[in-house]
């Protein structure tokens, strides 16, 4: 079984609500209507709901395949508002929400946030910039985060780590040049990404081109209190570094290079990247030449599950998406 | 609002946000080298400036902003 076929099979053993604030999109009709199909996710689609309905008819799509919020419904709305600005720590009050909440992005994380809905999933119409705004207004940060990231999950024909196959790999697309508490910050939210969508015990790297004090530099201080900082903040998570590629993922390297106890030296499923440069480097390099596939980048840092789809992605790169955030929406409840 | 009002008002959202007290906030006061915040604050500032004044100022407008005299400036603009 494939990493994708099992996220599959763990969505539709637990399948999630999912709002999709731009699905007059096709793309993103299209893509939920398969997942929900399927039984991975219950979509809820959110916009002006007479417009929705009419462009689902049109597609061929059985209108009792989702369920509609219409952003019009004015009671629904001013529901939706009171319960939200009860809950503490959210910064929108009352008319500012309401003129936000017109934009169906907005609407989709208000619902979120009060539990209607476990993801919302947009990007393919909204920029990056959008969605990260939104959530960061709307869902807010994790606590004891302050960073908005993303990993990726690479699975590397050959490669025989820890996890098989698998390799979970970041920043390498939000974060251009990480402070050491940012990568503090990226590594945290890594650790508890791969617990709740794989079920992993994390085991967390900090990369860089020195292996326990081999070179010397303002790079590799940076990411040497980047994890002092993450053994601070979250002394639980087996975070350790800072490692040279090989010595995190090779055993027999690590054997040579790492001469002190390690819970992560030589067996790391998770690595991070010092910066964003060495992070898209890196990730070519395990698609060109190790022939990997890669899943994601998968936002992370937020208080919950919010999704950016790229907006050249085909359908099928959009439902696994759809299908891995609603598995890492069901992950985060459990913990 | 007259634009000392407005200048108070921003001053007294920008140590809000950024867990601050006025009185060590000027309209010179630099966002990236006094302040040193994270985005998450910018956000928390944009929203503020939403719910107190009314006025919905663009995250990268915000961000934009060296100083907080500069932020006045934008606001005013959509006020």
């Amino acid at each position: 079984m494939s990493v994708l076929d099992g996220i599959y099979a763990k969505a539709k053993a637990n399948p999630q609500k999912v709002a999709f604030p731009e699905a007059t999109n096709e793309k993103m009709m299209q893509a939920a209507y398969e997942a929900g199909r399927e039984g991975c996710i219950l979509p809820v689609l959110v916009g002006n709901a007479e417009e929705i309905r009419t462009l689902a008819k049109e597609r061929g799509y059985e209108a009792s395949a989702f369920t509609i919020a219409d952003i019009n419904e004015e009671t629904e709305k001013a529901r939706i508002i009171a319960e939200y600005v009860a809950l503490p720590d959210t910064k929108l009050r009352e008319k500012a929400l309401g003129r936000r909440m017109q934009n169906p992005l907005y609407y989709a994380m208000a619902m979120q946030k009060i539990g209607e809905v476990s993801v919302t999933f947009a990007g393919i119409d909204n920029t990056t910039g959008d969605v990260l705004l939104a959530g960061q207004m709307m869902i807010g940060l994790a606590p004891g985060i302050q960073t908005v990231s993303s990993i990726g999950l690479c699975d590397i024909p050959g490669f025989e780590g820890s996890e098989g196959s698998l390799l979970a790999v970041g920043d390498s697309a939000v974060c251009t040049n990480p402070t050491s508490e940012q990568l503090a910050d990226i590594a945290i939210s890594a650790c508890d990404t791969v617990k709740s969508l794989l079920s992993w015990e994390p085991r967390c790297a900090f990369v860089c081109y020195s292996t326990l004090g081999s070179g010397q530099g303002e790079l590799i201080d940076k990411v040497t209190k980047a994890l002092a900082i993450a053994n601070e903040k979250r002394p639980d998570l087996a975070i350790d570094g800072e490692f040279q590629f090989d010595a995190a993922i090779s055993r027999e390297v690590a054997k040579k290079k790492v001469r002190r106890e390690s819970k992560v030296a030589g067996k790391a499923n998770v690595i991070i990247w010092p910066d964003l440069n060495v992070g898209n480097v890196g990730v070519k390099l395990i698609q060109q030449f190790g022939h990997a596939d890669a899943y994601g980048p998968m936002l992370q840092g937020f208080n919950g599950i919010v999704c950016d789809c790229s907006r050249g992605a085909p359908v099928s790169e959009i439902k696994g998406n759809i299908v891995i955030s609603a598995v890492r929406a069901a992950g985060m409840d459990k913990a | 609002m007259d634009r000392k009002e407005l200048e108070n008002k921003i001053i007294e959202l920008v140590a809000v946000s950024y867990n601050k007290q006025p009185s060590e906030l000027s309209l010179e006061t630099n966002f990236k080298n006094d302040l040193s915040g994270a985005s998450i604050q910018m956000v928390a500032l944009v929203a503020e400036i939403e719910n107190e004044l009314d006025a919905m100022i663009a995250l990268q407008d915000a961000a934009a902003c060296n100083t907080i005299g500069e932020l006045v400036d934008a606001v005013e603009a959509e006020l």
